[in-house]
């Protein structure tokens, strides 16, 4: 996979690279039919005029496409909108490359960092238009930061868009440059924008979405009472959506930057979605095509994940990660490869591992807090288990032994993080254990100093990853040979949630810890600073409030956050290293999580006949896969797909 | 006397109702967390990441954070106008939402009723009057299977041999093309097209168990006096027995269409999953999973009053054709 890999980075790199330098594409442009019979019957204008003098310019993967067909995939019926949002893409100010090492320009042509990472120029595109054909300006950034986000019009201002405490003041330079200028550095700042909930400054089409507001509509009540709807924010969120609800991808009337637009849209009686091409697309490939080569999204609603995998089989699915990717339906899906004729194709972890486990080190039983608090403790635990037996037992023998953080080919590799006390030593936990003080009682289970014996439990959501439980469970009996009693607490996911992340009632909790730690992501499990940190839900309420909730964090970890803050005001990229590594060293010292095995690839599913998917993407919500790989790239080989 | 039968009856409905909206609120709360949390944790299962802030400012709109009968009187004092509020999922009117997917339930559940009358009726009569004859025992296995099989079981066996030997698509009701297109004759053929499969998946379980209940009833009557006096004047078999016991059997087939207007929105949820039938069922499934409360606050206060008015039907129809009903 690594040499493939490597071509694959050249030939996108040298897309970039003419993705720069775009001038001069847009005149010999090409699109696809339809859209040409329409302008022959006036009803758009040119191609031109529509994707303005400076579309960017994007090398196809493999080759240059052909127009037309649809693209099929599998939605649910519930809370699945982030799936369109996955394949439709965020169209950001940047975006990552497919890589996922660098962030590019996407909406905007380029951009500007000031040495010290605390201003940020965007250049936009001279006749970049809306999916209705209104220009695309920077009065549409304006309004969006301005009238929406900093306003706290629908919510309040996300951290994103603060440094040192301080909104980010966004000016006008001209119609198409915006300024970004924060009170202090802030180097992760794009990496913010690449990811999909950093779509904010292009969100919204200011000339659509503004009758929604009261500031440029006073009127708007009427439209309200009209549309039954509760009160104004009900309507803006009805309309225009936001990043992840349902209702952004509800209302085919709403402009957007997307290659493809709402056509029949996602709503509560839905039983498909479909989007159809968005004419006014600012993307064009090496031979000055209009992208996206693909006519139509086609997304039937499917309510069982089982008729999903049916679809897949019958061959009615083209392209498919989400939903499909659980170990069981490998093998009925290898099965029927022939028949519905489609393709494996990676969905490769970007580190770290599938299964953390977090003790609580901020239990609310003090006699707990001091135990888990123990270093040596945690030590006797994470050598207390045989990862060899539980991986070839749980995972069926794919797996490596792993603690915590990146793989050793990524360059933020820990390897002490990653591979202290992974060896099996029952003897040498018990050792510790005993030195403890930590006295057996008469059942071989130890007892805490109250006299009470040592049995916790550790909460896990089994429907999300069914092989938790297994693993958890092996732990269990394992754990039992150095007289540590552990209990699996399968729980309903929304119970799970409000039992650690709202609650901080659990013992332990376990969670998926997939980490590379490259800007944009959160290094949960090095230093609590979201609300997947479980072992310790207060610190993090700590630092998310500015110090007035919560509880003050030992030294250890106030000073991994104040790396952590560091970091993310760094631009140059091994500065930032050097400081994630300081936060790694600390976490390293103090061991506060361990795990089992390095977490896998999973897989998806891709038509045999569609062209420019690469073998294997980074799977990721920050990337978020596989918009980055471009699906408005992809193309059918045959002219009866292409129908 | 009916009349006064049908008033009294009718003014209980309310005291009634009111309780079950009060319970069915409740009920919808009861789980930990609330339709933000469920929210956040359905994402998180796919791995997306959500805006925390975002979650709290909504909660506060949403009213969440408020004591549950402030809550409750929020919502009731919007359904007594008429207006049962926004689904918090889908950022549209309840009532839309649960309009859109009415008629095709009520559709299927009038074609699965048809069907397990159709069925059940002259099985029911043929295998008690034909009791341990090979027809009775052909009926009596195929309704104990029907009994015992999960619809959605059935479902998902014809599903699976319908897309790996026939490649055809058995879920849904719509061919692609009629999906949302407006009524037409074409539409209306392509449901009838469709609508088979789902009511026998569904009406399976109910023609077995309402065939059972025929021959047992059926059974208790032949014997009796009533029909040996009847016999012995002279009256012809099959008159005989439509006219005295088949009309004292026919009792539960009366009695159960009380039940069959609820079934409109919860009949066969689970089956209408699988089948991604665009119901009611589904939608309301959804809407509890998600915690959806005004959504699904409205769906159930549905059922109940289609229970209700399904139970009045069925007594008044009861006294009408069982002699032996007293309006007490």
């Amino acid at each position: 996979m690594t040499p493939r890999r490597s071509l694959l980075s050249l030939s996108m790199g040298c897309a970039l690279a003419l993705g720069l330098v775009a001038p001069g594409a847009a005149q010999n442009a090409h699109e696809a039919p339809a859209l040409a019979q329409r302008v022959a019957r006036g009803e758009l204008p040119p191609l031109a005029e529509r994707i303005g003098s400076q579309p960017e310019v994007i090398t196809p993967l493999d080759r240059v496409g052909e127009y037309g067909g649809r693209l099929r995939f599998g939605l649910r019926g519930s809370s699945d909108h982030n799936h369109i949002l996955r394949v439709v893409g965020p169209q950001g100010l940047v975006r990552w490359d497919p890589q996922y090492t660098r962030i590019v320009p996407n909406v905007a042509r380029a951009y500007d960092v000031s040495d010290d990472a605390r201003v940020f120029t965007f250049h936009l595109r001279r006749g970049m238009r809306w999916s209705d054909g209104t220009p695309f300006t920077a009065d549409d950034v304006m309004f969006n930061m301005e009238d929406v986000v900093l306003a706290g019009a629908l919510a309040p201002t996300p951290p994103r868009y603060k440094a040192g405490g301080q909104n980010v003041q966004v000016e006008k330079v001209d119609d198409f440059t915006v300024r970004f200028t924060f009170a202090e550095p802030y180097g992760d700042f794009l990496a913010e924008l690449a990811s999909p909930l950093g779509q904010h400054p292009v969100l919204y089409a200011k000339h659509y979405c503004s009758q929604f507001l009261p500031k440029y509509n006073p009127n708007v009540a009427d439209l309200v009472r009209a549309a039954n709807a509760a009160d104004w924010q009900n309507l803006f969120m009805a309309r225009c959506g936001d990043i992840e609800i349902p209702s952004r991808w509800g209302n085919p009337d709403r402009p957007t930057l997307d290659p493809w637009v709402v056509r029949e849209p996602y709503v509560g009686g839905a039983t498909r979605v479909v989007m159809t091409r968005n004419p006014y697309f600012w993307q064009v490939d090496t031979a000055g095509n209009q992208l996206p080569y693909i006519d139509e999204l086609f997304a039937p609603i499917a309510q069982d994940v089982q008729s999903l995998v049916l679809e897949a089989i019958g061959g009615r699915i083209d392209f498919q990660i989400r939903h499909l990717d659980a170990p069981s339906n490998r093998p009925v899906l290898a099965q029927n490869r022939d028949r519905g004729s489609f393709r494996f194709i990676e969905a490769a972890s970007v580190g770290g591992t599938n299964m953390v486990i977090n003790l609580n080190l901020t239990h609310r039983d003090p006699e707990w807090r001091r135990l888990f608090n123990t270093r040596d403790f945690r030590v006797a635990l994470s050598l207390g288990i045989d990862r060899k037996a539980v991986i070839e037992t749980a995972l069926l023998g794919e797996g490596e032994p792993w603690q915590n953080g990146p793989f050793e080919n990524h360059p933020n590799f820990h390897r002490r993080l990653a591979t202290q006390y992974l060896d099996y030593n029952p003897a040498e936990a018990n050792r510790l254990l005993d030195a403890l003080g930590l006295r057996r009682g008469p059942d071989g289970i130890r007892l805490l100093p109250s006299g009470k014996p040592l049995r916790f439990k550790v909460d896990v959501i089994p429907t999300l990853q069914p092989e938790q439980v297994d693993m958890l469970q092996l732990i269990s009996q394992q754990w039992r040979r150095i007289g540590v009693a552990m209990d699996v607490n399968p729980l309903e996911r929304t119970f799970f949630y409000q039992r650690t992340s709202e609650g901080n009632e659990h013992d332990a909790a376990v969670w998926g810890g997939q980490a590379s730690w490259v800007p944009g992501e959160i290094p949960q499990q090095i230093v609590p600073v979201h609300h997947d940190s479980r072992w310790g839900i207060p610190w993090v309420q700590w630092y998310r409030s500015g110090g007035t909730q919560g509880e003050e964090p030992p030294a250890s970890v106030r000073e991994r956050m104040r790396l952590y803050d560091q970091a993310r005001a760094t631009v140059d990229a091994d500065a930032r290293r050097a400081l994630m590594s300081r936060v790694a060293d600390i976490a390293a010292d103090e061991f506060e999580v361990f795990s089992v095995s390095k977490s896998l690839p999973t897989y998806g599913i891709a038509s045999t006949q569609l062209v420019n998917v690469p073998p294997s993407m980074p799977s990721s919500w920050y990337y978020p896969t596989p918009a980055p790989t471009l699906p408005q790239t992809w193309f059918w080989a045959t002219p009866q797909r292409r129908r | 006397m009916l009349l006064t039968f049908i008033v009294r009856r009718v003014l209980w409905t309310v005291p009634f109702l009111i309780a079950v909206s009060l319970v069915s609120f409740a009920l919808i709360q009861a789980p930990p967390g609330d339709y933000l949390t469920s929210f956040a944790a359905t994402l998180a299962a796919s791995g997306d990441e959500v805006d925390q802030g975002r979650l709290e400012a909504l909660r506060q709109r949403y009213g969440l954070d408020q004591p549950f009968l402030v809550q409750y009187w929020r919502w009731i004092s919007g359904v007594l106008q008429g207006d049962f509020g926004i689904s918090f999922e889908w950022q549209q009117p309840v009532s839309n939402l649960i309009w859109e997917r009415m008629g095709l339930s009520v559709c299927l559940a009038l074609g699965t009723l048809l069907f397990t009358w159709a069925v059940a009726f002259p099985v029911g009569i043929f295998s008690a009057v034909r009791k341990y004859s090979i027809g009775d025992y052909i009926a009596t296995t195929f309704g104990f299977i029907g009994l015992a099989t999960p619809n959605f079981l059935i479902a998902l066996v014809l599903m699976y041999i319908g897309v790996v030997y026939f490649g055809a698509d058995v879920s849904g009701l719509f061919s692609e093309e009629y999906q949302n297109a407006a009524w037409s004759w074409g539409k209306l053929l392509d449901l009838l097209a469709h609508l088979w499969i789902p009511v026998i998946i569904l009406g399976t379980s109910s023609s077995a168990s309402l065939i059972r209940i025929m021959r047992a009833n059926l059974l208790d009557e032949l014997h009796k006096p009533y029909v040996v006096t009847a016999r012995a004047k002279g009256l012809s078999e099959f008159t005989l027995l439509m006219r005295y016991p088949v009309r004292l059997a026919l009792n539960p087939f009366v009695s159960t269409i009380g039940w069959a207007f609820p079934q409109l929105i919860s009949g066969a949820v689970i089956t209408a999953f699988v089948l991604s039938l665009p119901t009611a069922g589904p939608l309301l499934l959804q809407a509890l999973l998600a915690q959806d409360m005004y959504l699904a606050g409205a769906f159930i206060l549905l059922l109940c009053s289609l229970t209700v008015i399904g139970m009045l039907v069925s007594d008044i129809l009861l006294a009408l054709i069982d002699p032996r009903v007293r309006y007490q």
